[in-house]
């Protein structure tokens, strides 16, 4: 293992303790819990969203707290779902007095924790409820959607969800919203090297030198199969031939779309990606409104990447445009 | 031991522990073929820190001592296995509240309360190739004990007895959580590792209350 770091077991927390050293300005630990993390700027009234979930898939998770998006994030160990009390730590600094979403990926740990804050947040009259992307079409069939993991696309539920709320919706209008969206987006992952846990120090899984998983988790979660690496062409038509089987477009519908690196993907091959992708979405007839290519949601350092499609419409539309601003993402008023 | 009080609770919790320690590479072992691999990890982190919780705490109320501990077992161990036994304790301390000491009667009880927990949390049944598997057996068994007049030793043994049983028992259960449930072909004639987790924790209590 070749990592920059002090000691596996700081990963974490000195991680953590750069980010907010660098953004003091935006975003701050709960006292002094640094897996606490939150916005800085508050809004009474307003719908607070919290995610969280293990670390090593940044700007998953916390990078989306900020302006137009989330309020806060409990952060877990790499790969490790966050503990209840430092959800409920973090639900109790961001309450505005409207409740709070918790919105994060369909991962057994997770759910069963924020169940267990949700109950603690019960106690102090801070209403809370939960949706969860599982937007990753390859990790279970048609049909079995509620086993599915929720892997890149969530950022799409987290943008708008976080628009809705800025408009003061109520809980319950955030939560539709965000269960809207998740069911309209897909994402279908190709991983092409494994990756390290700091604290395991050696892969504990492994993709051959010359072969693609496809449909990867990014936890290395076994994928559909294994297969001598494909051609960019071949990888586009493979993922959009999935998702729009599983997710049919209406005539006249108009799509966003993902390109997302798991970690040490150029951003060139991104690019080379999106042109095969560009192509045969137009062949089908389905109109882009906008593409986001980089890295959102990350497996250490894992080679390979990820094509999430939404489904929009004039809701979607109007929310995804709202300017948003974080230390890890920002867009002007599209 | 005709009742267990807190040193009856820090004995058990250190009972496990230890057993969960020992047993740590093979949980690893078994939960790399079938999950992530890290059971054995989240089971030897989160018992001591129960234990340590118990030690250090200045809480006689059993019921509150056993919450506390189960908040600090899901703190130090915030995983799937870590958080279903803590919620056990969570449970079973809201039941228990109020109590400086448990008789033979409340022992027994536990045992169930405890998989109730469990089963709230992680929204399951027994059958489905779970810690489930392991948990209610002993109970079941626990709870017969004590009709047949056993004390508190008594109904540990029959405890790990139940759990013993059920453990081989899940060998021929087809995994529905997980992702255990991903690799169904290469379960068949496996024990669970959950359940194999749950059943060490029977084990380390009647380690703690046998002697």
């Amino acid at each position: 293992m070749k990592k920059i770091l002090n000691t596996p077991e700081g990963y974490v927390d000195d991680m953590l303790s750069g980010i907010y050293k660098a953004h003091k300005d935006m975003v701050a630990p709960v006292s002094d819990k640094l897996r606490c993390y939150h916005a800085v700027k508050k809004t009474p009234g307003k719908v607070g969203i919290v995610t969280g979930g293990g670390s090593g898939h940044l700007p998953l998770f916390l990078g989306y707290v900020g302006q137009g998006m989330l309020d806060g994030c409990a952060v877990g160990g790499v790969f490790q779902s966050p503990s209840a009390e430092e959800m409920y730590e973090v639900t109790k600094a961001v309450d505005g007095g409207a409740g709070v979403l918790y919105l994060f990926g369909n991962y057994s740990g997770d759910i069963l924790n924020f169940e267990m804050a949700g109950e603690l947040a019960d106690m102090d009259g801070i209403k809370t409820c939960i949706v969860v992307g599982n937007d990753d079409v390859a990790s279970a069939a048609k049909g079995n959607e509620s086993v599915r993991r929720g892997v890149a696309g969530i950022f799409f539920m987290y943008k708008c969800a976080g628009a809705k709320a800025e408009q003061m919706a109520s809980l319950e209008e955030v939560k539709i919203l965000a269960e809207k969206v998740g069911s309209r987006v897909r994402t279908m992952g190709f991983a092409l090297s494994p990756c390290v846990i700091p604290e395991v120090g050696h892969p504990n899984f492994t993709v051959g030198e010359s072969d693609i998983s496809i449909g990867m988790g990014i936890h290395g979660e076994p994928g559909i199969r294994v297969q001598s690496m494909m051609t960019s062409k071949e990888i586009a038509q493979e993922a959009l031939d999935t998702i729009l089987q599983d997710m049919p477009f209406q005539p006249g519908e108009q799509a966003a779309v993902l390109i997302n690196g798991l970690g040490s993907t150029p951003l060139d091959e991104l690019y080379i990606l999106y042109n095969d992708v560009a192509q045969i979405l137009e062949q089908k007839g389905i109109d882009v409104f906008k593409v986001w290519a980089g890295e959102f949601a990350t497996s250490m350092e894992m080679a390979g990447a990820s094509i999430s499609v939404l489904r929009m419409d004039e809701e979607i539309k109007a929310l995804l445009s709202k300017p948003a601003h974080t230390p890890f993402y920002s867009n002007p008023q599209l | 031991m005709t009742q267990v009080d807190k040193d009856g609770l820090i004995k058990i919790l250190g009972c496990v522990a230890k057993v969960m320690t020992e047993n740590r590479d093979l949980l690893c072992k078994l939960d790399a073929e079938m999950g992530d691999g890290d059971l054995g990890l989240t089971m030897s982190k989160a018992f001591p820190a129960a234990e340590k919780e118990a030690i250090e705490s200045d809480e006689t109320d059993l019921g509150k001592l056993m919450m506390k501990c189960g908040m600090k077992m899901n703190s130090a161990a915030p995983s799937t296995m870590g958080t279903l036994m803590s919620s056990g304790f969570v449970y079973a301390g809201k039941a228990l509240a109020g109590k400086t000491a448990l008789s033979a009667d409340d022992f027994a009880k536990l045992y169930m309360l405890f998989a109730d927990g469990v089963a709230a949390r992680g929204k399951a049944q027994r059958g489905e190739r779970t810690v489930l598997d392991t948990l209610y057996p002993a109970a079941d068994t626990a709870a017969q004990a004590l009709l047949d007049g056993a004390g508190i030793a008594g109904i540990a043994s029959a405890a790990l007895a139940g759990a013993q049983n059920g453990l081989e028992a899940t060998k021929d259960m087809l995994p529905k959580y997980g992702k255990a449930a991903v690799f169904v072909a290469s379960a068949q004639g496996k024990i669970d590792q959950g359940a194999l987790a749950g059943a060490l924790f029977i084990e380390g209590i009647r380690d703690a209350v046998a002697g």
